[in-house]
């Protein structure tokens, strides 16, 4: 439950005008129900009393048949206004919050960054937050509108047709309800939370099994895998099943109970009118609005049911990463300060406008932990930029001057125009520049130019060709810093020389640092440093 | 809607009846039967109610406990059935949805469709229990409004041909309503169920590519990008609500005002003040409340069959993906790449005139022969086939042309499988599942083998330092370590596999000298031992250490 409470509160708050109306008609709905059968029950009742008494002239039958057609169109509208408003608030605040959860990833530093997993991320956002749409429009909203309709129901009723009545309804209803409701919640809160967490297994499962398809096919384990997956499909059922039974259950024990509940109406009524202190068309309100007020039942079910699945999701979204330390005292970078200064037991580096430096080491020995530093994604102790530490800049301050290809830069699906553009707006001739700085203009000509689709994970090219487009993505950004992971990574010798002295000449003006373990004597580069290994 | 596409919308509704729902059609039977019992208990349980008030006006009042004995026992009775037929109806859908999540994950595994694996997830886990509201409900809701409404009908008009009348004439208006509304239900669930898949693809890009955005300084971008999508779905998702409630308002509307009116009617009557609509014997209360009881039921079968409507609306748009699913074009591999007894023989490999139908062009291998033991190294400029020529011989796409021979047997369907047990790949995207470093080397090594491949592969160091060493669990491409440590580890993963043909696309892709040339010695190692290596590249220090060099043209 302490899981859901802030759920509910950003459910409620993020549209909190159409939640308030949508609350207060989904109690008008189930009061208008109660009250349109109730005033049908005593309209007829007492017709035909007076019918037998024959003094059907004098009754007053216009009110109360107006009261009927009122109360007819006048619960029809208020039910559409209120899924209307409610669903409708729900849905906003959920987009939203899928969206605060994607931005939650960008606090993250370095090392969670490269860790991530999409899959594990992608279930949180889509499966975690579907599951709480529930929260207010199946367990809060009905809960509380049959809760305050009850109470209402009881008042007009003791107050119309005897306390008797009134609490025999009352009493019927309310206890023996919240007793099912609470046995459901008992017996499907496992089950329910289960089902849920096992098909987002099979989700994550189903993508990883794609993702890692050749190498599964190569091993023979791709008939292993499969059978992984249904086995994981067959328990997230059983459990389905065991809800499955559960829900049953309370329906029927609901609809047992309504049946009870007017029976018990019934008698008591009957008793009422027999001593006299009520009459027949008084004593069938009661029975009619028992009858009503079943209604108010069976969406709470729902979400009683999903009370399990919705507390998991919630604790899951309710889990935060660690993010880094937000910074406080935000620098501004000294434009007439060197471009780069690195200042550690491992390097002493200075990097001025248009120069270009190649750094070396072994694998392993910190040149990628390095630069990550250099773009502020960790404790960058020593290094300067502009004369100010990377992690007292500003982020978008930050990203303006510094531009990085890590090593394993990823793509995305989408055309070659949408993967460019994700360095910003930029025109058509802009982007064949950068593509001719990394000799990729040709081989995109013959195929179909910025149109040309490429696969998820940018599949379609080759792993020299992805990389090129990398390079061509960050030329774009147009940095005053331009850090490169391995640039020449699965490029061969020629094709490497073509690529790093064509970002040479498309970027002048910018500091470029870049690790490498060939080509150290590029004439491309002015300096070549070598990272010192300490532990 | 032109004439052809309304064809096509039959017949494709024809063919999901007969995949989804014909395979269950006992169970819905049976399920109907006990409903429509339940449904048939009502009439009596009202009979019961309006004798007893009616008994209240005559002064007779030794009726009530009766009445109410039976209409609890009555509300029993159909509570059961209820359940029962409840039991029936989960199987069905159970049977069903368990059924097509098979076929789907198979399916995938087997020949891979060129569509986002997070799109094909939501479809598997998503989407197809929407499967299970449209088998449960709407034949149920069919077979009840075939049945229900014409007792209730038969029995208000026994009693009063007004009232029959005003039933007779609002009821059927709600099917015809519903027909209208349907087209447009299941157009918006189409929409809605494309965008659910566009917005699950687009996420899992964007979160495979979080680092490279962070670092673009896009993620305003990226974000606004997203959020466009979920404001998409949140529309599209309102667009079918709103078509669900706006029909099922109407139908209220209907029933509330039929209802409304039987009531004033009753009324009238039984005030005297209309004297038509009854048959001889003119309405007494007693009849009049069991009408009122029962009008509101005469309508509830037509409600639900609105809503099974809604229901059924999804559920084949869910099957349109489906069968979009069955149609597209795949790549299926050779073999089924289930465990077998490796070929026999010693390693013998030869590609002669084999061609590769690659994306619309047909991309020829290059011609060569490697008998066991030997090395040979495959190169040519970025995008000349060397990756597509290793996926050739690994059985992993079909040739359009010639054939490949290996250990003297043709490479085929039936061999395929017996051919992978001798050979191993390393690709030259690092792929990490998400799992233990231990259990993705190998499930089945012990500590020893574990550790005597990483050393071969110089990666023992790497794992060493790490924190949670063989436990670790690494980022989908390797985040955690470094691109050359990377690389070692799927060298150690190759040499735990036994293999005894090593095929490996560019080894030393991002290895720094000194680490490449402890990896080309490992794979010299691993030739010394009997193995036979196949390594695309472009490092010279790697072809100048194979036995032989097949040059690769575009």
């Amino acid at each position: 439950m302490k899981s859901l409470l802030p759920i509910i509160r950003l459910l409620l708050t993020a549209e909190p005008k159409s939640m308030v109306r949508g609350a207060a008609l989904s109690v008008i709905v189930l009061l208008m129900g109660a009250a349109l059968l109730g005033l049908s029950g005593w309209f007829i009742t007492a017709t035909g009393i007076a019918g037998l008494a024959g003094i059907g002239i004098a009754f007053d039958v216009f009110r109360p048949s107006a009261g009927v057609r009122f109360l007819a169109l006048g619960r029809t509208a208020a039910r559409y206004g209120e899924r209307l408003l409610t669903h409708d608030a729900t849905l906003r605040a959920l987009a939203a919050l899928r969206v605060s959860l994607l931005r939650r990833q960008v606090g993250l530093d370095a090392r969670a960054l490269v860790r991530l997993r999409g899959e594990a991320e992608l279930t949180r956002i889509i499966s975690d937050v579907d599951a709480l749409d529930g929260v207010i429009l199946r367990l809060f909203l009905p809960g509380l509108a049959a809760l305050v309709t009850h109470l209402i129901v009881f008042l007009m009723l003791g107050w119309l047709a005897g306390w008797a009545v009134a609490s025999a309804v009352l009493v019927g209803y309310v206890p023996f309800a919240a007793f099912v409701f609470w046995r459901l919640a008992r017996q499907s809160v496992v089950p329910s939370g289960q089902s849920e967490s096992q098909a987002q297994a099979l989700r994550r499962g189903i993508i990883d099994m794609i993702r890692d398809r050749q190498a599964l096919i190569l091993r023979a384990r791709i008939a292993k895998r499969e059978d992984d997956m249904l086995s994981l499909d067959g328990s997230s059922r059983k459990m389905m099943r065991a809800l499955d039974l559960s829900d049953r259950n309370a329906a029927a024990a609901l609809s047992i109970l309504t049946a009870a509940v007017t029976g018990l109406a019934l008698m008591v009524g009957a008793a009422l009118v027999a001593r006299g202190a009520i009459n027949p068309a008084t004593g069938a309100i009661g029975v009619f609005v028992a009858l009503a007020l079943a209604e108010a039942l069976p969406p709470l079910a729902r979400g009683v049911a999903d009370y399990g699945k919705m507390t998991g999701a919630a604790e899951r979204i309710g889990h935060a990463p660690k993010t880094m330390p937000e910074t406080t005292a935000k620098s501004h970078a000294k434009l007439d300060a060197p471009v780069l200064t690195i200042d550690t037991p491992n390097l002493t580096l200075r990097l001025d406008v248009g120069e270009a430096a190649a750094l070396t080491g072994p694998s392993g020995g910190g040149k990628t932990s390095l630069l990550m530093q250099v773009t502020g994604m960790a404790a960058s102790d020593g290094i300067l930029i502009f004369g100010t530490r990377p992690d007292e800049l500003s982020e978008s301050a930050l990203r303006e001057i510094v531009t990085m290809v890590p090593q394993r830069s990823a793509l995305i699906a989408g055309s070659i125009r949408e993967n460019l553009s994700l360095s910003g707006g930029t025109g058509d001739e802009e982007m064949w520049q950068a593509l001719a700085a990394v000799a990729l203009d040709g081989v995109l000509r013959a195929r179909g130019g910025l149109e040309t689709q490429l696969g998820e994970g940018g599949t379609g090219l080759s792993g020299g060709q992805a990389r090129r487009l990398t390079l061509a993505r960050a030329l774009l950004r147009k940095p005053k810093l331009l850090l490169l992971d391995e640039p020449t990574e699965g490029l061969d010798d020629a094709t490497a020389t073509l690529v790093l002295s064509g970002i040479r000449k498309a970027s002048p003006d910018a500091a470029i640092l870049a690790t490498l373990h060939r080509s150290v004597d590029h004439p491309v580069f002015d300096i070549s440093k070598k990272l010192n290994i300490s532990r | 809607m032109t004439r052809p596409q309304q064809q096509d919308t039959k017949s494709s509704r024809r063919l999901a009846n007969e995949r989804i729902i014909v395979p269950v059609a006992h169970q819905l039977r049976v399920a109907g039967a006990l409903s429509v019992a339940s449904g048939l208990i009502w009439p009596a349980q009202a009979g019961a109610l309006a004798w007893a008030i009616s008994g209240w006006v005559m002064g007779e009042m030794n009726r009530t406990n009766i009445a109410a004995l039976f209409f609890v026992l009555g509300g029993l009775l159909s509570a059961h059935l209820k359940r029962a037929a409840g039991a029936y109806l989960f199987d069905a859908a159970d049977q069903t949805i368990a059924r097509e999540r098979a076929a789907l994950i198979s399916r995938e595994a087997r020949a891979r469709a060129g569509i986002s694996s997070a799109e094909i997830a939501a479809l598997a886990v998503q989407k197809l229990p929407l499967l299970q509201p449209w088998i449960t409900r709407y034949h149920v809701a069919m077979m009840r409004v075939s049945i229900l409404p014409v007792v209730l009908l038969a029995v208000t008009f026994w009693f009063s041909w007004a009232a029959g009348l005003v039933l007779l004439v609002t009821g059927p208006l709600i099917p015809v309503f519903m027909a209208l509304v349907g087209m447009a239900a299941e157009e918006a669930s189409r929409r809605q169920m494309v965008e659910v898949g566009t917005m699950n693809a687009m996420l899992m890009d964007r979160l495979s590519a979080m680092l490279d955005i962070r670092l673009l300084g896009a993620i305003d971008r990226a974000s606004a990008e997203f959020e466009e999508r979920a404001e998409a779905l949140r529309v599209k998702t309102m667009a079918v609500l709103r078509v669900a409630f706006l029909s099922s308002t109407v139908l209220e509307l209907f029933s509330a005002i039929g209802v409304a009116m039987i009531a004033v009617f009753v009324g009238f009557t039984l005030l005297g003040e209309i004297t038509f609509g009854s048959w001889e014997t003119p309405l007494g209360l007693g009849e009049g409340l069991f009408l009122l009881l029962i009008a509101p039921e005469f309508f509830q079968s037509f409600r639900d069959l609105a809503a099974a409507w809604h229901d059924r609306a999804a559920g084949l748009s869910v099957m349109a993906e489906l069968e979009e699913l069955d149609a597209v074009e795949r790549v299926a591999f050779l073999g089924a790449a289930r465990a077998t007894a490796p070929l026999s023989g010693p390693i013998s490999l030869e590609l002669c005139g084999a061609a590769v139908a690659y994306s619309e062009r047909i991309l020829p291998l290059p011609n060569f022969k490697l008998n066991a033991g030997e090395s040979v190294a495959l190169v040519g400029p970025s995008g000349a086939g060397k990756s597509t020529t290793l996926e050739a011989i690994a059985g992993l796409v079909p040739l359009a042309l010639g054939h490949i021979t290996v250990c003297g047997e043709t490479l085929d369907e039936d061999k395929a499988d017996a051919w992978r047990a001798r050979i191993a790949l390393i690709p030259q995207k690092p792929h990490f599942s998400d799992q233990r470093l231990r259990h993705w080397l190998d499930p089945d090594a012990d500590e020893a083998d574990l550790w005597g491949a990483l050393t071969l592969a110089e990666a023992d160091r790497i794992v060493a330092r790490l924190p949670d060493g063989l436990d670790t669990h690494l980022g989908e491409t390797g985040g955690g370590v470094s691109g050359g440590e990377a690389r070692r580890l799927m060298v150690a993963r190759a040499v735990l596999s036994g293999r005894e043909l090593i095929l490996a696309d560019e080894p030393t892709a991002d290895l720094d000298p000194e680490t490449a040339a402890l990896v080309i010695a490992s794979l010299k190692r691993l030739k010394d031992a009997g193995h036979s290596l196949i390594v695309a590249t472009h490092d010279p220090a790697v072809f100048g250490a194979m036995d032989a060099t097949v040059k690769v043209k575009p």
